[in-house]
């Protein structure tokens, strides 16, 4: 065992001491030549994915090193801790895609699909490849917080990932109600932030007993988004989060102007390096979509692709924007809380959830995200020592930026992942009952909290297929 | 050159897959394409002017009329040749039908 270790070691260590973009060229292009994808296609995605990590970390180290000073002049005036600086989910993707655990997540999870298609369990065929990021996060977390017990981390990452699959077949009536699909369409997605929808469902239920008079005053999403026009753009929210925190932090006008273009700069800069992670996983999601699509020749299927094709109702972006400057002030009140948001400001993380549970009425989505938003930046917070530790250890946080300055993305898929993962790593860390007791109460309540949101959308599925008969 | 835009929720993954989709299977067939990418909640009847095709990974509720063809790209998404083969027809047949 021992010589098998120092052989390891040896072979390894050179390649692991290149740092993380390098690391993931090799992995990604060996994944997808082994996916049987052609050399020079898997060569691209390799490539693409570790420039996409160093360009990352550059805007990273732009938008902190410019926003550092500023934030530590707000912190010093009025003593509130905002000092998290909010990236978005780009970097994050950029972390969790720079550690080559997501590489084995994504094997558990694409086994998982298989053996759960097989034993039909579930009618998806996942090809979000990319998304994985989302539950690796997850696993990253348990294995940070165990000392890298990979066991708990695969464990969690396989059980939530069985929710996920079972979720994307119970919410597939809805999809097909909310963007007018046919049965015959095969569109689904088993994206995390719909594992947000049973504490939605909790809430939208609050609602259907005590307040169904605020359907009421439902407004036309789709009118509203038109008034809001560019104000709501990706560099025009980052121009106002410069002016904001040049003005909390007491900045001259000059440094106001440069904070304002430095928002706008680096929130068009992360979507724009997000698109390179894309491109460059493009590669190997087809690889594997070649391999399962010939293993289940023939079944019928639902496929899971990105949320997006919900991005049709307008719904989604009228809660987003109304819900950012709400945000914003419970941020600075909410007790515990130690994000800004910035980056993630617009809460996609959130609304795609609440469109399905409500089915489109916007005063719920409104009035529930906003009781919501705080689990979203408390998890933001909770997670933020590991994203920049992380970040360090995988090269995509830059040099030059003060040690105490830490990142995050405010309004992450899958918030109470988050913390469930925290106590399950903590358990694995330091096995005292304490710690077990709160892993299994928290583990016990988020899965009884299912099951209960399963019959519900059971129910509701059985009732949108009788009045499609009608 | 024909200029198609894709869109789709956070303009970042899925119509950048559509954009490099179609980029690519349309220059097979011999057309000139040019595809940009866009999120859903940033197109306007402006933006709209610049193109001959739009291609949404659904069609969206802008609170406008959108005036040129509409192409659903979402089946592209699911990189299985059988499924994304008609968004590809279709898209083709709409180009031709552009006389341009």
């Amino acid at each position: 065992m021992e010589a098998l270790i120092s052989f390891s070691n040896q072979f390894f260590k050179p390649i692991l001491s290149l740092g993380g973009p390098p690391v993931m060229f090799i992995v990604l292009t060996l994944l997808a030549l082994i996916m049987k994808v052609k050399f020079a296609r898997a060569l691209e995605g390799g490539m693409k994915l570790a420039i996409a990590l160093t360009g990352m970390g550059t805007v990273i180290g732009i938008l902190t090193g410019a926003f550092a000073p500023a934030l530590q002049g707000f912190v010093k005036s009025t003593g509130i801790q905002l000092s998290i600086t909010d990236v978005g989910w780009a970097p994050l993707a950029t972390i969790t895609w720079g550690s080559a655990y997501t590489l084995y997540f994504l094997m558990l999870l694409v086994i998982l699909n298989i053996v759960m298609l097989v034993m039909n369990k579930t009618n998806t065929l996942d090809v979000d490849i990319f998304d994985v990021w989302h539950l690796s996060v997850v696993g990253l977390l348990v294995m940070y917080y165990s000392n890298n017990n990979l066991f708990l981390a695969s464990l969690l990452v396989l059980f939530i990932g069985v929710l996920k699959f079972i979720n994307s077949d119970l919410m597939k009536p809805t999809f097909n109600e909310l963007v007018n699909m046919p049965e015959s369409n095969p569109t689904t997605t088993t994206h995390l932030n719909f594992m947000f929808n049973p504490i939605a469902m909790v809430l939208n239920k609050v609602f259907d007993i005590f307040l169904p008079f605020i359907d009421k005053y439902d407004f036309d999403a789709a009118t509203l988004n038109k008034k809001i026009g560019f104000w709501g753009s990706k560099f025009a929210i980052g121009c106002y989060l410069g002016v904001f925190v040049g003005i909390l932090g007491q900045q001259e006008l000059k440094s106001i102007f440069s904070l304002a273009f430095t928002g706008g700069v680096c929130l068009e800069l992360f979507s724009f390096m997000g698109s390179w992670f894309i491109a460059a996983v493009e590669p190997l999601s087809q690889g594997i979509t070649n391999f399962m699509s010939k293993k289940f020749a023939g079944r019928q299927f639902n496929i899971g692709i990105d949320w997006p094709f919900l991005a049709s109702r307008a719904e989604i972006w009228a809660a987003a924007n109304v819900l950012a400057p709400i945000m914003l002030i419970e941020a600075l009140f909410l007790p515990g809380n130690g994000v800004l948001p910035l980056g993630g400001i617009i809460a996609m993380g959130m609304t795609p959830s609440l469109l399905v549970v409500t089915r489109g009425k916007m005063m719920r989505m409104i009035i529930i995200g906003a009781l919501m938003l705080p689990v979203f930046l408390l998890a933001g917070t909770a997670i933020a020592e590991f994203a920049t530790k992380t970040a360090l250890a995988v090269g995509a946080f830059p040099p030059g930026i003060a040690e105490t300055q830490m990142i995050t993305h405010s309004t992450l898929e899958g918030p109470v992942e988050k913390f469930i993962a925290i106590a399950v790593g903590k358990f694995g860390g330091n096995m005292t009952i304490e710690n077990a007791i709160k892993m299994v109460t928290s583990l016990v309540v988020y899965l009884g909290l299912f099951v209960w949101y399963a019959k519900q959308m059971k129910k509701r599925n059985i009732e949108l297929a009788a009045k499609k008969q009608n | 050159m024909i200029k198609v835009l894709a869109a789709c929720g956070a303009g970042v993954n899925s119509s950048h897959q559509i954009k490099s989709a179609i980029e690519e299977e349309m220059s097979n067939r011999g057309y000139q394409i040019q595809a940009d990418t866009v999120m859903v909640k940033d197109i306007t009847e402006e933006l709209l002017l610049k193109y001959d095709i739009l291609t949404p990974i659904s069609t969206p509720d802008l609170g406008f009329k959108i005036n040129i063809p509409i192409v659903e790209a979402g089946p592209i998404l699911y990189r299985i040749p059988t499924m994304s083969q008609p968004v590809f027809d279709k898209l083709e047949e709409t180009i031709k039908s552009l006389n341009k």
